[in-house]
């Protein structure tokens, strides 16, 4: 069984990939991606202050880790460019979740897809679970950035 | 004009920057961290702080006159220079009677009158126009009465630009004493203009910030060229500039600008904080040396400088940073 092309993105095993692009750290906004301390954020707060007397504008973002709910902080110079991660959303179909956490996932292509764990928000997999032993069918959104992939969202598409 | 968007802040961030501006133990660098934090927030609060600073620094002046004493560090014109700046860049109408009160106090010492004349051209209201001719003819410093022309004119100018969009907003988000000069003309053609003693000084000056604007390394080479015209007032605003551009080129040229004994104060402390602001390896020494200065201004504007160059230099804001704590939504 061998990955199609569409979908690249393995827990930790993603090599050689392009995982950021530089962008300039004063277009950065609220709700946009940014790298802190190598970590692929989500940007909740950004202000601009003018540096001292010669009115250098510095950015200060306060950002969440998109797969750990961290905080993080960085303080960038306007004019200088920051590295912006490659976030990418697939939706998958799920077919079982094994008792160690583990899930299988349906492919587009008819594959399965079975190196996910469930993720770490707790409400998150509840709902999950719910479903899942309910009998319903449940699409997930498994986000990628910088070579880690999480499940991050549930769509419950009805009843069988 | 549009102000730049300001912070909100807290009010005991905003106590906390308004007792270390006027504490008088905390180290100078200390203080104008704290000064030009206020000068990014808006209000009455931060406002009256820097009134205070720079009324602060005006007694502490008429104390020391009036005792006759000999000061061998006076704090409070580098100071009140500072505040006075702050507030021209905060285009605060509410700063305007006193900023008009220093320029009128020939006691003061004129690197303070230029700057409440230049903030007065900041804010840029019309009812500023009789002081600043007054002062025009009457100061008895060459350097205030040019920054009357310049506030003047650029007053002037801006009933002009009032209807058009504010396309001539600095990158470096700083309130210019003049409007750059109109695009189309080159860089040779801006250098000629700088560089030409017959020119008025407010076509100077537009000249200096197209040049500063272009920023490209021709720019920078007339910009340093001009640290030799004859106007010190001049000389002072290109100092400045080099420390907004904070290319490594200029470095060579303004040390050699604050070496100069000679040299106006003026011009002398704002080589040292553009070399602050350039953040040189190199500068690291010669700011050391000039911190002890004879002329305060000097020695303290190293002070600054150096304490410039450190945040600079590792990254971080020189202001305090005095953001809410962020609700965090996911």
């Amino acid at each position: 069984m061998s990955d199609s092309e569409e979908h690249h993105f393995e827990s930790k095993a993603d090599a050689g990939a392009s995982k950021t692009y530089p962008q300039q750290a004063g277009t950065v906004r609220k709700n946009g991606f940014i790298v802190i301390k190598n970590r692929p954020c989500k940007v909740v707060e950004v202000s601009t202050s003018k540096t001292g007397k010669h009115g250098h504008a510095k950015c200060h973002f306060v950002a969440i880790d998109i797969f750990n709910g961290k905080k993080l902080e960085d303080i960038v110079p306007s004019s200088h460019n920051c590295d912006i991660p490659h976030v990418n959303r697939t939706e998958y179909q799920l077919i079982d979740i094994s008792e160690d956490g583990f899930v299988s996932l349906l492919t587009s292509d008819g594959n399965t897809k079975d190196d996910l764990r469930l993720p770490t928000d707790e409400t998150l997999v509840a709902q999950i679970k719910e479903g899942f032993e309910s009998g319903k069918d449940l699409v997930v959104t498994v986000q990628s950035a910088m070579g880690e992939e999480q499940i991050c969202a549930l769509k419950d598409v009805g009843p069988k | 004009m549009t102000a730049t968007s300001a912070f909100e802040s807290s009010p005991e961030m905003e106590r906390f920057l308004c007792e270390r501006l006027l504490n008088t133990e905390q180290p100078i660098a200390e203080r104008f961290r704290a000064l030009f934090s206020l000068r990014n927030l808006r209000g009455d609060a931060p406002r009256r702080a820097l009134l205070q600073g720079l009324d602060f620094g005006v007694s502490v002046r008429y104390i020391l006159v009036s005792t006759k004493e000999r000061a061998a560090r006076d704090p409070s014109n580098l100071l009140a220079h500072e505040a006075a700046f702050a507030l021209g860049q905060m285009q605060d109408a509410e700063a305007i009677p006193a900023l008009v009160a220093v320029l009128k106090d020939l006691s003061l010492h004129p690197i303070v009158r230029h700057e409440a004349a230049e903030a007065l051209g900041a804010i840029g209201l019309e009812k500023s126009i009789p002081v600043l001719e007054e002062s025009l003819t009457t100061d008895p410093a060459v350097e205030v009465q040019e920054t009357c022309e310049l506030a003047l004119g650029r007053i002037e100018e801006n009933k002009k630009v009032n209807g058009a969009e504010s396309t001539t907003t600095s990158p470096f988000l700083s309130v210019d004493p003049a409007l750059p000069s109109k695009h189309g003309l080159s860089v040779d053609q801006l250098r000629g203009l700088l560089l030409n003693e017959q020119e008025s000084m407010y076509q100077r000056y537009a000249a200096l910030f197209a040049l500063r604007n272009d920023g490209g390394d021709a720019a920078v080479s007339a910009i340093v060229a001009a640290l030799s015209v004859k106007s010190a007032l001049l000389r002072h605003e290109v100092a400045y500039v080099l420390g907004q551009l904070q290319n490594k080129a200029a470095s060579d040229a303004l040390s050699t600008v604050l070496k100069d004994v000679c040299e106006h104060p003026m011009v002398r402390h704002e080589a040292a904080e553009a070399l602050g602001s350039i953040a040189d390896q190199e500068s690291i020494a010669l700011l050391e040396e000039f911190a002890k200065d004879p002329e305060p201004i000097v020695s303290q504007s190293c002070e600054v400088a150096l304490s410039m160059l450190e945040y600079e230099r590792s990254g971080k804001s020189f202001e305090f940073l005095f953001l809410q704590t962020p609700h965090v939504q996911s």
